[in-house]
């Protein structure tokens, strides 16, 4: 492992894309924390603390875990490349709509290069109806649910407008900073920042851990993290080889005898996917009381008792199924394992012993319901463990806590393939004594 | 009017002008030494020949760069002045020796070559002559020069027609064929400039690496013409060297078993036409003609199932007289972007004698693939690469990201006023015929030339019949008759010439109006010159505009048209869930920009599709390429040193002790570097053979969310490290149990025959698309299915 860190760094263009990718990452961080113009610092100090200690699980929590916790700083990259993502998700969905959008996707690079551009406009048209948004909640006070402290002093429109546009600006830059990273840097840059932004909450949040709870519940916690990280490592490498076969070609002998095609399914098909579905899901229950409930009725009162506490067993037993069926949806709409066979046959490629056609989809299907099952409890498992935690020891912090599922599954699955790729790039660069 | 600016161009110029425009500022600098030399003109002309020799051997006084140098340091350029003095010669020279002298723009075009860079030049502008003219800067600076041509004919004519230029300024030059004997390329190797077809260049650095002394000098300009045919579409094509073992074809059982399955029955093939599989009753039917077969079980997997496949795809996806030919008992393929037969070229793992067991012909030799490189590999071998065509700019892209080379666009020397008429677009492939003959005949009536060019073979053959039925004679120019072609195409431009061409007349052709004699030659420019009629739109839109650019050479008028139809290959494979406009006129033209816009969608779909193969073969070629490379300074290593000796001394120290005292060391020393290198060789071979078997599958590992090129190398490294390792071990029990004698080791060889070049098939990276795409494709099948239910009930 270190050997591989100190191979990539003696090999000079390697060497020169990890440098540039760390040195996106740290301007990317600095103007994280850079509030933006008008921004009270002091006063959100104060109103966060607040947040914290009241232990209350917030809609915009989400956001502000993908942003690194710039959002609720109001800081320049308040927004992140949330915007970006969206526009993205809504571009490729309008794909399906719009015929024009579905032609420039199969005209190649040249018409990918115009969708990319339509996403980057429609991701700033985005950054600047949030940003507005937030600017309007945080003047308001809404953004910190009643903080006394007014996070904007000056409310002057001049003041507001200056805010949202360096805001604005502010996602533009990050959305370059990403493509250049997927460019000139290692990994795939939006993922990478996604991954900082996580990452750079776990000192925080372990400080604050240990100076609330103190030594052995922060010892505790570190082993337990660690060990999540650890299954999830193992699990997330973890796939079924099934075998495939081509017979398009007529080659004289085969010295290798077909030990390398095959078709791998990850035990861990669906990813991240399913919790953040899960967890956006539950939200809707709390929004609903908030904004329709007089917090009396009976439904109030079990939702309030019930689902809105992260550590009842109610809210942690809706959340697990949540995922289990969000998993085998996601997975069943994403792997087709009748286009699958479909193509393996077009392409003349089969499972030995198994007839292509509806015999193999039939199989895919099999193995396919088969490792999901595991898949899917992992991955349920994984998301409510916190919680299982919280209700242990009885305190107030919530699922993006950065230890949480979530949060852990993204670092684990972004580091993996960003590893993987200066892997290969450094097995194809290292042929030092190679030859002797 | 003729060539309107493509989006692409448009784009990367102001990207250029963004960037401080220094491309910009490099061509104009190169603009004024040009017209700055035409002032030496009027005094130039006025010298006595003694007077010309001397100031050109003033000039030739090479620059040999100093050894270890490749020429591209700064001795190998010329300051300003004697840019000025060496176009202003240059000029003088074609004036006297080829009775030709060069344009300003040809003088430009060479300039902007001697720079770097590709020029864009209109047909009939003279791209021979400025080819020359930038070789020879180079040579003066005593770097050699590979002038890389189409193919052997052009190589030789163009050698030998600028030869009195090269001599003029004191260089030799020389051109290589495909019948060229090792000692003539040597010999011709040893010239400052050597002309010859890219596949002769190629195979000559393929069989430099497998033999023992080569004859191929470090690369160090090419110099390409119709650089975007030679760097863009042949550089999908790997060139192969090949050993042959026995022919294997299939079965003449399964041949006709295959030729009796119905379409869409038995097999179908998908939209693009590029694969062709068994259905279900198919493979019954075929299992059951075998006698009752499994022929999915392990047994008839790699053996009987494969031969059906191959058979099938002969029969189904490869047309007699679209994709090949026969002529002379053998099966002749046509390169589908020139429309010539590919001389050297053939199909890959035994589709080349299923096409010849499916045609009744005798089955030739299938080679083993001994080593293989891509036109691309070659090219970046060379350390200055520069180019010229008609159509560079479509390719800008593309020459940028994979050859990092400029485009430079030389204006014409007189303005071109060809007239391109709008095309016209059809319903059916019937309207669309008819209009053609319909609009050649009127064009014929005036007697103004007309030159149409088609798709195939079988096409051309076809619009003839038509025409003749129409009374309308012509002349057909294809593969077929190739042997015809100067002929025919002297007598394109003839008053009342109607010639019937495929791809074969697009490219590189020039037509003279007027016919051989250019007799009637104010008489066709009268009648507006050459009209051009295209009765396809082309997979690229570089071949449109090399077709177009047969009318309206040099100043001359000319005119050109296109008709297309919606139900062309071209929108059928390229667009095929497209709306199609439904509302035709009465000839069933159908109007409006709906059609237009339709094929132009069509031709960017196939262009992109072509520019996915070129880009996954660079891609995945690399890393070979790389250790081909490490190969190549093992080899060197051995053939150089007692290496291989001394490595097999210290493996089997008791054997080299015991050979030793009876034979001489230096033929122990060549036994032991021939039985090295021999494993040596044939380990890479099956490198290769793992390496394609790897290939194809390796797009499966999209579906477990991993990149499949990180995936290739993860296997493909670990495999050639282990390949050095297996060398040893093998060299070392070849040594320990062979026989051998004072004379040597009787190694029995596989014979290193006579290359061949193949054709790859698609293996599309990631034919899934993005995981997000699958996930929306699910979404819409789900509403689509419930919509369908909705339509059932109603």
């Amino acid at each position: 492992m270190l050997s591989a860190f100190r191979a990539a760094l003696t090999t000079p263009d390697l060497r020169k894309k990890i440098l540039f990718t760390l040195g996106i990452v740290a301007v990317y961080r600095l103007g994280a924390n850079v509030p933006s113009p008008g921004v009270s610092s002091p006063n959100i100090r104060q109103c966060l603390e607040l947040i914290e200690n009241s232990g209350s699980a917030n809609i915009y929590s989400l956001l502000n875990l993908f942003s690194g916790g710039a959002l609720l700083q109001l800081s320049l990259f308040a927004l992140g490349i949330m915007p970006y993502i969206t526009a993205s998700i809504i571009v490729n969905l309008l794909g399906v709509v719009i015929p024009r959008f579905e032609q420039l996707r199969k005209e190649g690079q040249s018409g990918q290069a115009k969708l990319t551009q339509y996403t980057r406009y429609l991701a700033m048209a985005f950054a600047v109806l949030q940003a507005t948004t937030f600017v309007a909640l945080a003047r308001s006070g809404q953004l910190f649910g009643n903080c006394p402290h007014q996070v904007i002093p000056d409310g002057s429109v001049f003041n507001l407008v200056v805010i949202v546009i360096v805001m604005t600006a502010g996602t533009a830059l990050v959305m370059w900073f990403g493509e250049m990273v997927t460019e000139r840097g290692v990994g795939n840059g939006m993922s990478l920042l996604i991954f900082c932004s996580i990452a750079a909450r776990i000192p925080a949040e372990g400080s604050s851990i240990l100076q609330t709870q103190g030594g052995v519940v922060f010892t505790v916690v570190c082993i337990f993290a660690l060990a999540i990280i650890v299954a999830v490592c193992f699990v997330e490498q973890a796939q079924r080889r099934i075998p495939v076969q081509y017979a398009k070609r007529m080659v004289g002998r085969r010295m290798y005898g077909g030990t390398s095609t095959y078709l791998p399914l990850k035990v861990n098909q669906a990813g991240v996917i399913p919790v953040i579905f899960g967890s956006s899901l539950l939200y809707l229950p709390q929004l609903m009381s908030q904004l329709v409930g007089d917090g009396t009725g009976w439904l109030n009162r079990f939702i309030d008792d019930y689902i809105v506490p992260q550590s009842s067993w109610v809210h942690i037993l809706l959340f697990f199924a949540l995922i289990i069926f969000f998993t085998y949806f996601y997975v069943s709409i994403t792997f087709n394992p009748d286009e699958r066979a479909d193509e393996m046959k077009k392409f003349g490629g089969f499972v030995p012993g198994i007839r292509p056609g509806r015999p193999t989809a039939e199989y895919l299907s099999f193995v396919l319901s088969r490792i999901t099952l595991p898949g899917s409890i992992y991955l349920g498992i994984v998301a409510v463990l916190p919680n299982f935690f919280l209700s242990i020891t009885e305190e107030g912090a919530n699922q993006n806590f950065p230890f949480g599922g979530t949060a852990v599954l993204i670092m684990v699955s972004v580091g993996l393939d960003t590893m993987k790729q200066v892997e290969s790039q450094l097995m194809q660069r290292n042929y030092e004594g190679f030859l002797r | 009017m003729c060539s309107e600016e493509g989006g692409m161009g448009r784009l990367s110029s102001a990207f250029w002008k963004v960037l401080g425009g220094s491309r910009r500022r490099a061509f104009s600098r190169s603009r004024a030494v040009v017209a700055t030399a035409a002032k030496l003109e009027g005094e130039y002309r006025e010298l006595t020949e003694s007077d010309l020799a001397e100031r050109l051997a003033a000039l030739s006084r090479r620059h040999r760069p100093v050894d270890g140098d490749d020429g591209a340091g700064s001795t190998a350029t010329f300051d300003r002045d004697e840019l000025v003095r060496f176009l202003a010669l240059a000029r003088e020279v074609s004036r006297r020796r080829l009775d030709m002298p060069a344009f300003d723009v040809q003088l430009l075009a060479a300039a902007r070559m001697f720079a770097g860079d590709v020029v864009e030049m209109l047909t009939g502008e003279g791209k021979t002559l400025a080819g020359a003219i930038g070789a020879t800067a180079f040579a003066l600076r005593g770097r050699q020069v590979h002038v890389i041509s189409v193919n052997d004919y052009l190589a030789r004519r163009d050698a030998e027609w600028m030869a009195p230029l090269y001599e003029a300024f004191g260089l030799s030059v020389a051109w290589i064929s495909s019948t060229s004997t090792p000692e003539e390329r040597e010999a011709a190797y040893a010239a400052d400039v050597t002309y010859a077809a890219v596949s002769e260049f190629g195979f000559d650095v393929l069989r430099d690496r497998l033999g023992t002394d080569p004859i191929v000098p470090a690369p160090q300009v090419a110099l390409v013409d119709e650089a975007d045919s030679v760097l863009v579409d042949e550089a999908r094509v790997p060139l192969v060297l090949a050993g042959s073992t026995a022919g294997a074809a299939p079965d003449s059982i399964i041949t006709d078993l295959v030729r009796a399955l119905k379409p869409d029955l038995h097999y179908r093939t998908d939209e693009d036409d590029r694969n062709v599989f068994l259905t279900e009753k198919g493979a019954a039917a075929v299992e059951d003609a075998l006698g009752g077969v499994d022929l999915y079980s392990e047994e008839h997997v790699g053996t009987t199932l494969s031969q059906v496949n191959v058979a099938l795809h002969a029969r189904v996806l490869l047309r007699r007289d679209v994709h090949y030919l026969v002529r002379d008992g053998r099966v002749q393929l046509i390169n589908e972007s020139r429309g010539r037969v590919a001389e050297l070229q053939r199909w890959p793992d035994g589709l080349q004698a299923a096409v010849e067991a499916k045609e009744g012909l005798a089955v030739s030799d299938t080679g083993e693939v001994l080593d293989t490189m891509t036109v691309q590999a070659l090219i970046s071998r060379y350390p200055t690469v520069c180019g010229m065509t008609g159509t560079a700019r479509a390719a800008d892209e593309q020459l940028r990201t994979f050859y990092d080379l400029g485009v430079s666009i030389i204006p014409p020397n007189r303005p071109c006023v060809r007239v391109d008429e709008p095309s016209r677009v059809y319903a059916t492939i019937a309207d669309k015929e008819a209009a053609i003959v319909d609009y050649i005949a009127r064009t014929h009536e005036t007697g103004q030339p007309v030159l149409i060019g088609t798709m195939d073979v079988a096409e051309s053959e076809h619009l003839a019949k038509l025409l003749e039925r129409a009374g309308v004679d012509c002349v057909v120019l294809n593969a077929k008759n190739d042997a015809a072609e100067a002929a025919i195409i002297a007598e394109a431009g003839a008053l009342g010439a109607v010639t019937v061409s495929t791809q074969m007349a697009g490219r590189g052709t020039d037509i003279r109006l007027g016919g051989s004699d250019q007799a009637d030659h104010e008489k066709v420019k009268d009648l507006g010159g050459l009209c051009v009629v295209g009765t396809n739109r082309h997979v690229s839109r570089r071949l449109d505009e090399q077709l177009r650019g047969r009318a309206g050479r040099q100043g001359d008028p000319g005119r050109s048209i296109f008709f297309s139809s919606l139900e062309d290959d071209l929108v059928v494979r390229h667009a095929p869930d497209a709306r199609l406009p439904t509302t035709t006129e009465e000839d069933g033209q159908v109007t409006g920009l709906a059609a237009e816009r339709l094929l132009d969608h069509a031709q960017r779909v196939a262009d992109a599709a072509l520019l996915e193969i070129h880009s996954n073969t660079f891609r995945y070629s690399r890393l070979s390429e790389r250790h081909r490379a490490i190969l190549d300074e093992r080899r060197e290593l051995l053939l150089g040193t007692d290496t291989a000796l001394r490595e097999l001394e210290r493996r089997c120290p008791d054997r080299y002790r015991e050979l030793s005292a009876e034979i001489d060391e230096e033929v122990l020393v060549s036994v032991a570097r021939r039985i090295t290198l021999f494993h040596l060789d044939r380990c890479w071979v099956e490198h290769l053979a793992f390496l394609s078997d790897l290939r194809e599958s390796i797009h499966l590992h999209a579906l477990g969310k991993q990149n499949p090129l990180d995936e290739y190398h993860r296997a493909a490294i670990p495999a050639f490290r282990d390949l050095l390792g297996e060398v040893d071990e093998r060299a070392a029990r070849t040594f320990e149990e062979a026989t051998i004698t004072a004379e040597g080791i009787d190694l029995d060889d596989a014979g290193l025959v006579r290359p061949t070049a193949t054709w790859t098939y698609l293996v599309q990276d990631n034919p899934f698309g993005s995981e997000l795409d699958r996930a929306f494709r699910g979404i819409r099948r789900m509403l689509d299915g419930r919509r369908g239910r909705a339509d059932d009930e109603d």
